[in-house]
């Protein structure tokens, strides 16, 4: 479909500019996904995405609650593939080259968020079916890691694969602690407001368990979430762009 | 009116771009050279539109880029990074003609399932070329594409570069290495502290001649307008026949033992330019 519209529409025949500038922005964001497989075979993200969805599965079948897995699997990997999707050095120096071209940093925002939530929610699909989730679990997940997928885009662009490592310790220790736990253990001070602020604000785990029961708050959360990451990390694709070149 | 594929009038860039106008005919392949921080990436990259200048206007058709130190995405195979570039340009059938033609064009034919991170500097050169020709692009802006490559591979590249300019693709070209611009041909900008101190066609400036005089003893100060060299001296002519200029010589009683009339090299006319342009 896509590819046809695309033909009737493309860039070199252009009979209705309303039809082909939104087909062309379509295509420099699936044209994104285009890296997404190679990465996936030929350097370690593969066999990452495997270790985390065995872990998973494993904690899931020793016990562990579906839709915690599936919320585990949507977060962790969106920052894993986060980090293999656009967090390397080379990788960001590629967009000097990359913005040359007829595409732009949204464009590529986008299609690199597509490129981390689409193995993710491969990988949150396959957890919730092996650990006997059901729809509502794996939907969450899939909702959790478009979040984080927003936040954690940002953060590699802006600090590289440190940033993706520190989000993914953060995500799996304090990521389903809800801010009431914080403010509970200890006296008011700075650093436990700030802590429980970010676990309100974030983009975090216990909030989009709601989106199970179907919470359309936390479902505006998560797309809030995804589309600040998104909008933040084209302007760091742009800064990566300038640095680079 | 001419129609021009590039033309920058009176760009500032500071410190790197002082006041610098140049217009490029299609098919016209011009040479910047200069040494290092004279401004020669920066008018690239202001004529690629990656850097906005402060003042001036820059007019330019499409043009393709291929920086200095080219990066790609690693996990990508030569093959792959054309085709995800193709992926802005056009679809299908199309997409996969214009990698073909791209690595064709370029001569990476034969590395085309080589990893980018594996390519050697002369295919990572070439990569940088076929990706900026990507789509037809009719202005191609060359930063050191043709530097620091073994002479094979240089004379290779510097044939394909021509071959791009006679189709009509207009060339402007960043060069440390004055052999390959040499080889190419087209106009020579030099460029010093941003600006342009001296332009003109490789033919002409190549047309300059000097006269080489050998001597027996080398003399404790030449006569004026000669230099030292390892052998004797040397002068340009500068519109001055070789026999005026032996005259000159003997008038300071120096044993000439041979002479000789060769063309200026573009290292000396770029050293020339560089050391006489008012600072």
């Amino acid at each position: 479909m896509i590819w046809f519209v695309g033909r009737r529409f493309g860039t070199d025949r252009r009979p209705f500019l309303f039809y082909s500038v939104p087909v062309h922005f379509l295509r420099c964001v699936l044209a994104e996904w285009a890296l997404v497989r190679p990465r996936l075979l030929r350097t370690r993200f593969g066999a990452w995405l495997t270790l985390l969805g065995a872990a998973l599965i494993w904690l899931g079948l020793r016990g562990a609650d579906p839709l915690g897995v599936a919320l585990d699997a949507g977060a962790l990997g969106a920052v894993l593939s986060a980090a293999f999707v656009a967090g390397s050095a080379a990788d960001r120096a590629a967009f000097a080259i990359t913005l040359t071209h007829p595409t732009t940093p949204l464009a590529v925002a986008c299609g690199r968020w597509l490129a981390t939530v689409l193995p993710t929610a491969a990988l949150t699909g396959a957890c919730t079916i092996a650990v006997g989730g059901h729809v509502p679990a794996a939907v969450a997940g899939i909702v959790a890691g478009s979040a984080v997928a927003g936040c954690a885009l940002a953060a590699v662009l802006l600090a590289g694969t440190g940033a993706a490592l520190v989000l993914f310790i953060c995500m799996a220790l304090a990521g389903a602690v809800p801010p009431e736990a914080i403010v509970g253990v200890a006296e008011p001070g700075a650093a436990r407001l700030a802590v429980a602020s970010i676990l309100e604000l974030g983009p975090a785990l216990w909030r989009y368990r709601e989106v199970a029961t179907g919470d359309i708050g936390a479902l505006m959360h998560a797309g809030a979430w995804a589309g600040l990451g998104t909008v933040l990390a084209s302007g760091l694709v742009r800064r990566a762009a300038r640095l680079a070149s | 009116m001419t129609d021009y594929a590039l033309t920058l009038d009176e760009v500032c860039c500071p410190p790197a771009l002082d006041l610098v106008s140049l217009a490029l005919l299609p098919g016209e392949i011009i040479g910047i050279v200069g040494p290092s921080g004279a401004g020669k990436t920066t008018l690239l990259r202001v004529a690629a539109g990656l850097v906005a200048p402060e003042r001036g206007t820059v007019r330019c058709d499409v043009a393709g880029y291929a920086p200095e130190a080219p990066v790609f995405p690693p996990a990508l195979t030569a093959r792959e990074v054309l085709a995800y570039y193709a992926r802005f340009h056009t679809t299908g059938r199309a997409r996969r003609a214009l990698v073909h033609d791209a690595l064709e064009l370029a001569g990476l034919a034969p590395a085309a399932d080589t990893r980018a991170a594996a390519l050697g500097r002369a295919d990572l050169h070439r990569l940088a070329l076929a990706q900026a020709v990507l789509g037809g692009r009719r202005v191609l802006l060359l930063d050191e594409t043709l530097s620091g490559l073994d002479p094979l591979a240089r004379r290779d590249l510097c044939a394909r570069v021509a071959h791009l300019a006679a189709t009509g693709v207009a060339v402007l070209l960043a060069a440390r290495d004055l052999g390959a611009l040499e080889r190419v041909g087209g106009r020579v900008l030099v460029l010093r502290g941003g600006r342009v101190v001296r332009a003109g066609p490789l033919v002409a400036l190549l047309a300059e001649r000097v006269l080489e005089v050998i001597l027996d003893t080398p003399p404790p100060e030449p006569p004026p307008g000669f230099r030292i060299t390892a052998a004797g001296i040397e002068a340009p002519l500068a519109g001055r026949t070789p026999e005026a200029a032996l005259a000159l010589c003997r008038a300071h009683r120096l044993a000439v033992r041979a002479s000789r009339v060769r063309v200026k090299s573009l290292e000396e006319i770029v050293l020339d330019a560089h050391d006489t342009a008012p600072r």
